[in-house]
């Protein structure tokens, strides 16, 4: 049994670039990012829109730099999956040695390389994952800027029955970690306030059709909301479908579709007249009036010609947190970690972020309600 | 069998010497690779070779020896996984106790489908295997209230550490540690089939893979021994399994996904399937490549997929027939330059 | 009310079903001359639902002459890989190369869509898709109606061109008897690439049929191709008929699984159903004369 050659021109590959890097080091004043997130399978939906917010946060931190820091970032593809993202947090932690992360997307992913961020003494700095376990015990290095599935869940599940007037309900969820996890939070807190949940609809992502879900739905009778936990594809066809079967408001019945801020903006726009009366949280808000975000908005549209998503919003403001965290004097992984923690009044594109002692952050004006109107533009609904 | 016996005494246990030296060897470097390679993340793929080494091991011996085309490998792997680690999570079992109860829990879905799919030949076998897969993924995803489903398993405790008075005691914590574990346990099996497959029962074996009629015309019951081959294959994934969730701490059933049953089948293919050190190396070639790819960045998997494709094309014999054939020619350029 | 139910589950069924015998038929034509399995087959569909979007949102086509283009994309991925992977494998012997061989080439054009078209999911509209009919209760679209009437005829014409005419029946004399086709002075070679062609011709079309259906990613082929497989066997390997009936079966055990039980169990249903067959009626749903086989 040789070792495979191919192995050792690997080995000597990154032993020279490691060499590289520790030169240009000493050179410059640097903090370097570890970018774990998905790339590839079907996860790249989130990988490729983060990588986007990321390269415009860097572009504009590194104009000027802070306090005599520049920021790099090396991304590895972490597919979603707790191996691939073991290994892929195992190679940045090694080869590239980053003063702090940025990632995963996927829940499970996101607790695989807990311990071993922990272990490694890095800070991690997720705004994609929603599983409570990630900050409830958590652990000290990783940080959460987005609120959590049952802050999210709670609020939907109030705010229905007391500003909506629902009484009962349809979930409709994909079976998966976040899909399963933010169901049971509504399901608990609407029935907990008085709501009856009459039916609990879980599909994997691989379907495509949703025709026979909305006829189902159709026949369970008179429901006031469908609270709906997809991402954007599956959540167009579901939209779509409830719509023909004539349950929800844009199909002419009487249900009104609740959704999670997993649908970006521009939803309403693909989904068409169908969306109509969907009513649901945002953590990013485009039209925003705020400066910060008018001005993120137009450097966005000029870097990629497109309006940005709430991934887009997060990515960047999870490197705008680790400039801030910098300013503040931070300059390694422990300092990352220390200042991040005592985080009080960073505002970004998404909202304010303030960490609780589990290092969740606790700001809820990152969720806005929205209302889709019959032209398909928002109206704010100010519940918050 | 005859054959062997009919040779003469000293070819036949000069080929037991060199047999024996490869096992040293092997397990010499087995116990060098981590101290060569010290960065974890070396390390974690190295214990992910042995991982996937053992599940084409398993498969090989199915489909290399006794002919049958087995898509089920993914449903095995994540059966010992599941079974093992729930064990340990839910009843409180002891690692080992766990460990043989999840190997002997798949081999015994080896055996039962094996025994359902036994009479049907060829492809439906394979269709079969297939469809458990499929039924066993969507089980452990579905099942929630058992397995977690989506949801996920975590923190599963590393195998207990060894206590010997007297010499510093082994945690299995330690990734090194681990390694040894699994790639002594690997080892271990591939001594184990080794020998299988160079006793009468292999050679049974493969009476069966090329002719069930005339292995029948000579008093061999084929189905029984299709049935012990898939028990032992599936087994030995279980095995595999129970390591892959010690070792990642985490279990979601997207690990399991029938997509991991063609990824192993690959590995067997590229290496040289009806060998053992095939699948070995076509695992480890198969593990590393996307972690060697990693530079190319997004067209990292474009890349792996045409070298995937490339190799099947060019080396239809797998890496162990491809080896061969350049040791025959630099022989012979040898021979020539004499 | 129930009644309607089971009418609008059936509808959906059928809808969906169709859509799937598109997809599965192609796997049965090379399976069943070949006996072999083109992995990279749900990436074809796939291919051919960008194709027609792009025909029809950046050319500015209309949706019925995107299926055309669809078809031709296929038909021309289905000739590059037999010329690329099947031909020069077929010398081998082994039905196992060419399936490691196209897992490859499936792995490469996935990846390869992702860098092309990115991962955000394409909102496919095609002027019938919000055409809503209500009949007596029960709904359905104009996208539909087409998908009906397009893979009707479709299989139409093509169980019309296997009963009727030369090539057809060539194709099936070799499908189900190899020696015999030969004694008969067809060239396998060239029936073999016509097989390709047509099978990789479905499969770009069902991608256009689909992809208003789909969410259209680079995944989206891959999404299917799980029951294209139970829907291949259950038929009956390499029977079309078998393909056709067990096409639509398996939509309808998806609409009313869903209705009846639970979305996420639709596969184990489908599979559970498959083991059946293979204990009870190895053949598939309609047996030919395939004993050699069994």
């Amino acid at each position: 049994m040789r070792m495979p050659s191919g192995l050792m021109l690997a080995l000597g590959v990154s032993a020279s670039l490691i060499a590289s890097a520790a030169v240009s080091n000493a050179q410059d004043k640097t903090i370097k990012i570890g970018g774990l997130l998905p790339m590839s399978g079907p996860g790249a939906y989130f990988g490729a829109q983060d990588k986007q917010g990321v390269e415009l946060a860097l572009e504009q931190v590194n104009k000027t730099g802070v306090n005599g820091y520049k920021f790099t970032i090396q991304y590895e593809d972490s597919a979603c999956g707790p191996l691939p993202a073991t290994q892929a947090a195992k190679r940045l932690l090694d080869q590239y040695k980053p003063d702090v992360i940025i990632g995963e997307e996927c829940s499970d992913a996101t607790l695989a390389i807990m311990p071993t961020v922990e272990q490694a003494k890095i800070p991690l700095i997720n705004a994609g994952s929603s599983a409570i376990k990630i900050t409830d015990p958590g652990n000290p290095w990783v940080f959460r800027i987005m609120p959590n599935e049952v802050m999210q869940g709670v609020d939907i599940a109030t705010r229905a029955y007391d500003r909506l007037n629902a009484r009962t309900a349809v979930l409709l969820n994909e079976n998966t970690n976040a899909g399963i996890g933010n169901a049971k939070v509504f399901k608990e807190t609407f029935e907990k306030l008085g709501g009856k949940v009459v039916a609990e609809i879980g599909f994997g992502r691989d379907v495509n059709d949703f025709t026979s879900i909305a006829t189902r739905v159709a026949g369970l009778g008179k429901v006031d909301v469908i609270p709906t936990y997809t991402l954007e594809g599956q959540g167009l066809k579901i939209t779509q479908a409830l719509a023909q079967a004539g349950v929800v408001k844009g199909g002419d019945g009487a249900a009104i579709q609740l959704g999670t801020i997993w649908l970006p903006f521009g939803f309403e726009q693909k989904a068409g007249k169908a969306a109509t009366g969907y009513v649901r949280i945002v953590q990013f808000d485009p039209t925003d009036q705020r400066p910060l975000v008018r001005d993120f908005v137009s450097a966005f549209k000029a870097k990629f010609n497109a309006d940005p998503t709430h991934i887009n919003a997060h990515a960047y403001d999870q490197i705008m947190l680790i400039a801030d965290v910098v300013k503040r004097g931070a300059k390694d992984a422990q300092s990352i970690r220390d200042t991040l923690a005592t985080t009080k009044d960073f505002v970004g594109v998404t909202g304010s972020v303030e960490f609780d002692k589990n290092n969740q952050n606790t700001k809820m004006d990152t969720i806005h309600y929205m209302e889709t109107k019959p032209d398909l533009s928002w109206t704010a609904l100010k519940w918050n | 069998m005859s054959e062997i016996a009919a040779a003469p005494e000293s070819i036949y246990s000069r080929a037991s010497a060199l047999r024996r030296l490869g096992f040293l060897t092997a397990a010499l470097v087995i116990a060098a690779l981590p101290l060569v390679l010290t960065g974890s993340y070396w390390q974690t793929n190295l214990t992910v070779c042995a991982i996937n080494v053992l599940l084409a091991l398993g498969l090989d011996f199915i489909l290399g020896y006794a002919g049958q085309l087995n898509l089920g490998q993914s449903a095995f792997y994540g059966l010992g996984a599941y079974v093992s680690t729930l064990l340990i999570t839910r009843l409180g079992v002891p690692f080992w106790g766990a460990f043989a109860a999840g190997v002997a829990f798949a081999g015994l879905a080896g055996l039962i489908l094996a025994l359902f799919a036994v009479r049907l030949r060829g492809h439906y076998l394979a269709i079969a295997s297939l469809g458990f897969a499929v039924i066993t993924y969507q089980t452990l995803l579905n099942w929630i209230s058992l397995t977690q489903g989506p949801l996920g398993i975590y923190a599963i405790p590393a195998p207990p550490s060894v206590v010997i008075p007297g010499l510093p005691t082994i945690s299995f914590r330690n990734p090194v540690a681990l390694f040894y574990l699994v790639a002594g346990f690997t080892l271990l099996v591939y001594f184990i089939l080794d020998r299988l497959v160079r006793s009468p029962i292999g050679e049974t074996l493969t009476a069966v893979r090329e002719d069930d009629i005339s292995a029948a015309s000579l008093g061999i019951n084929a189905a029984a021994w299709k049935v012990f081959a898939f028990g032992v294959g599936a087994a030995v994934a279980g095995a595999a399994g129970c390591f892959y969730a010690t070792f990642v701490g985490t279990l979601v059933p997207d690990a399991f996904f029938i997509t991991e049953s063609f990824t192993i089948l690959s590995m067997v293919i590229v290496g040289g399937m009806g060998t053992l050190i095939g699948p070995v190396w076509g695992a480890i070639f198969l593990t590393l490549l996307p972690e060697l790819l990693r530079g190319f960045g997004d067209l990292r998997l474009i890349v792996y997929g045409a070298a995937l494709t490339l190799v099947v094309l060019f080396m239809p014999g797998g890496l162990v027939q491809a080896a061969r054939w350049v040791k025959t020619r630099l022989g012979f350029a040898r021979e020539a330059a004499r | 009310m129930t009644a309607t139910i089971v009418a609008q589950q059936a509808i959906n069924g059928i809808v969906l079903g169709s859509l799937y015998v598109l997809v599965a038929l192609g796997l049965t034509l090379i399976y069943g001359v070949l006996v072999q399995i083109n992995f990279a087959h749900a990436d074809f569909v796939t291919l051919g639902a960008f194709s027609a979007y792009f025909f029809m949102h950046m050319l500015g086509g209309s949706y019925l002459a995107s299926i055309g283009v669809a078809l031709i994309v296929g038909a021309a991925l289905g000739w590059l890989i037999n010329v690329a992977i099947f031909a020069p494998l077929r010398r081998r012997g082994s039905e196992l190369l060419p399936l490691i061989a196209t897992i490859g080439v499936s792995v490469m054009l996935q990846n390869a869509m992702l860098s092309l078209f990115g991962p955000v999911p394409y909102a496919f509209e095609t002027p019938y898709s919000q055409q809503v009919f209500r009949v007596a209760g029960t709904f359905f679209t104009m996208q539909s109606i087409i998908i009906i009437v397009v893979s009707t005829a479709t299989i139409g014409l093509l169980y019309a061109f296997m009963k009727f005419t030369f090539l057809g029946k060539a194709l099936r004399a070799v499908s189900q008897d190899r020696e015999t086709a030969g004694l008969m002075g067809i060239n396998p070679n060239q029936l073999i690439m016509l097989t390709f062609v047509l099978a990789s011709a479905l499969a770009g079309m069902g991608g256009a049929m689909l992809a208003p259906v789909l969410v259209l990613t680079p995944f989206a082929g891959a999404s299917v191709i799980v029951k294209a497989f139970a829907i291949v066997i259950i038929g009956g390997f390499g029977n079309v008929e078998g393909t056709i009936l067990a096409g639509l079966l398996v939509g309808l055990i998806e609409s009313f699984t869903t209705q009846y039980l639970d979305p996420g169990l639709i596969d184990i249903v489908v599979f559970g159903l498959l083991l059946l067959m293979l204990a009870f009626r190895p053949t598939g749903l309609i047996s030919e004369r395939r004993e050699e086989n069994v």
